[in-house]
């Protein structure tokens, strides 16, 4: 393993290589460009802005459509990670069987390239928070500690589904149908106090999904609901040091599963 | 000084499985049923590489050259045996690997040039001569979707060629490209030996090993079949290349070629030749019912086919009347000018239209020409060096 680290330490210019690839590559032949990784939270924002001041009758979170990005914006860092890197190996015949690198950059510029993706939409958002002049939560300088847990959450997840999928394709597939399901158990769409009013019993399970507790951690932190809202301020203490040690297993399970089945890549596909 | 790549003991083994299974319902329908056979591409094979040498490694399609190159670069590992490389390893197996088409030239250098385990700083120091390597300056900016498949080739060799790896692997990528570049290429690979680089080539162009190797191994099926310098195993792969191709004969047999025997300076048969030496080619024939104005030939060819020389009787303007009975015509060679490498002796005889065939053997006999020289090429030239001062 720690073979496996200082190799990895010593490709890193490529890892940092593959991961621009991913996003020079992904606006390539396109007029705007990098304006498409902001276009989509402006037209989330607009829309659900527009959609729940008009269809829906103000409920409890007065800034629903702040409430849902703070909460979506990550979980789509989870999922465009999660199904771009499942198919990075098998998607990259051409590399994996005919040169030798350190095979787990692809899966981490996935993630990585995500990452950055999901900065530059967080930036779109904080602006139009400064524009309706949004009173932030001191807890917003935790942005770094729940963006570095999330990111090891899903950098395990995504070493793990590359290379099962290598193994068996029906990973792939499999991971579309569970991240639908995953979606609806966690709080993005419906505020924490929904869980707690009627499944109280229940909540230790609801917590033990480790991306419940992060979205609710980036909602904590960004939606500030002692202002707005005090509905969804839901931090658990408990919830959030076990993710966090489910995060750290996660990723050095993930890693050290695919560094046992890597071998085999080059064969496989 | 330690060994720059040792190969120890390595069998590769792949399973040959007999259905593509690959999806979750058919593992579980198939669980425990799912044949395969077991095909071992590397058996035990050993080899040292020393700093500095250049080892060619040469064998038919299938022998195991590929594999054998892949868990030297860690693309595949071996099942049995283990590899220890030192040093820095840049692998030709596929130019331009990794390309991404909807990426400029400029950027793509680079990121090759990572893929294969170089810093940007050291790209950066090499790049104009990366470029003007493979002649590539007016179009570095454009996309590589737009380059011609040499120009794609180019790139890839210069990339790899120019990052200065202590271990360089080249597999059959310079049969790619035109003349010009691969020569170019080739002088690059000497200047790479020069600086005591080691490099490790496989190819099918097995004159080229002769050229540049030091040390040369031959595969086949997988067991390191043959080892050591380049003349003597080269000779060796192509006596074992002949061995499969045939021989064939034809002709409605009014004549029979009884024998073709090739005499050496002392008459005496032989299959063992110098450069220089003389040879005749005996062909004793028997013909069955009186033939009239037959033309008798013979030409010698090299293991490609090729031509190197042939005659026959009318073409040298003679006329041999009607022939009943045995009889034998000799053709006189008096100096071989080939160097190294197998040949083959045909035999024929035809009419003076070649209307009729009365016994034609193909590739009937094979010798082997050997020469003191180390010098290259197909022919032996007598050459002399003369120095001469700039005043003249």
């Amino acid at each position: 393993m720690i073979e496996r680290f200082k190799d990895l330490i010593k490709h890193r210019e490529l890892l940092w290589n593959m991961t621009f690839k991913e996003l020079r590559v992904k606006y390539k032949r396109s007029v705007l460009g990098f304006v498409w990784s902001f276009m989509n939270p402006i037209v989330m924002l607009a829309v659900f802005s527009i959609v729940f001041a008009i269809l829906v009758s103000r409920g409890s979170l007065s800034w629903f459509s702040v409430y849902l990005m703070s909460g979506l914006l990550p979980w789509l860092f989870f999922v465009n990670s999660t199904t771009q890197a499942v198919v990075s190996i098998v998607g990259n015949p051409g590399l994996v069987k005919k040169v030798y690198f350190p095979r787990e950059v692809l899966p981490m510029a996935a993630v990585f390239a995500n990452m950055i993706h999901f900065f530059l939409q967080m930036l779109v958002f904080f602006a139009f928070l400064l524009i309706i002049r949004w009173h932030f939560s001191p807890y917003l300088v935790f942005f770094p500690v729940v963006l570095l847990l999330e990111t090891l959450f899903i950098l395990g997840i995504a070493l793990f589904v590359s290379a099962a999928n290598v193994y068996l394709r029906d990973v792939q597939h499999f991971v579309d149908v569970a991240l639908m399901a995953w979606f609806w158990i966690t709080p993005v769409v419906y505020p924490i106090n929904l869980v707690i009013g009627r499944f109280r019993s229940f909540l230790p399970l609801y917590l033990a999904n480790p991306m419940a507790n992060v979205v609710l951690a980036w909602q904590f932190i960004i939606y500030n609901p002692h202002k707005y809202g005090p509905e969804a301020a839901y931090v658990s203490f408990w919830g959030l040091l076990g993710t966090s040690l489910v995060a750290v297993a996660v990723f050095l399970l993930g890693y050290y599963f695919f560094h046992r089945t890597e071998r085999g890549f080059a064969e496989q596909i | 000084m330690p060994y720059a790549v040792e190969i120890k003991n390595v069998s590769k083994m792949y399973k040959l499985y007999h259905e593509n299974v690959k999806s979750l319902k058919e593992k579980i329908l198939f669980f425990g049923r799912r044949g395969f056979e077991e095909f071992w591409a590397l058996e035990d094979v050993n080899i040292d590489v020393e700093q500095g040498e250049t080892l060619g490694i040469i064998g038919a399609n299938g022998s195991g050259k590929t594999t054998l190159l892949k868990c030297v670069t860690k693309i595949l590992y071996p099942t049995r045996g283990k590899i220890i490389t030192r040093g820095s390893i840049a692998a030709l197996l596929e130019l331009g690997a990794g390309f991404q088409p909807d990426l400029t030239g400029r950027e793509n250098v680079y990121l090759n040039a990572s893929i294969l385990g170089f810093s940007k700083k050291e790209v950066d120091r090499k790049f104009d001569e990366i470029v003007s390597f493979a002649e590539l300056e007016r179009f570095i900016d454009n996309h590589v979707r737009n380059y011609s498949s040499g120009m794609y080739i180019r790139l890839g060799f210069a990339v790899a060629i120019n990052v200065d790896p202590d271990i360089l692997i080249i597999d059959e990528v310079l049969a790619v490209g035109d003349e010009a570049f691969q020569r170019k290429c080739i002088e690059r690979i000497e200047q790479i030996q020069r600086q005591g680089k080691t490099i490790i080539f496989v190819t099918h162009n097995v004159d080229l090993t002769r050229e540049i190797c030091d040390r040369v191994i031959m595969l086949d099926n997988g067991k390191v079949v043959r080892e050591g310098a380049p003349r003597d195993v080269v000779n060796f792969y192509h006596k074992a290349m002949e061995s499969v191709s045939s021989s064939g004969e034809r002709g409605n047999r009014q004549v029979v070629i009884k024998s073709v025997d090739l005499l050496n300076e002392k008459g005496e048969p032989s299959r063992e030749f110098q450069t220089g030496q003389s040879m005749r080619v005996r062909v004793s024939y028997e013909a069955e019912v009186p033939v009239a104005d037959p033309v008798f030939g013979f030409s010698i060819e090299d293991y490609r086919g090729f031509t190197a020389y042939g005659t026959n009787t009318r073409l040298k303007g003679l006329k041999l009347g009607t022939i009943e009975g045995p009889g034998a015509i000799e053709f006189r060679l008096s100096s071989l000018p080939m160097l190294e490498g197998k040949y083959f002796v045909s035999a024929a005889i035809h009419s003076r239209d070649e209307s009729v065939i009365y016994h034609w053997l193909d590739k009937h006999v094979s010798f082997d020409m050997h020469s003191g020289v180390d010098d290259i090429g197909l022919l032996y030239i007598p050459c002399e060096i003369a120095v001469l001062d700039g005043s003249n």
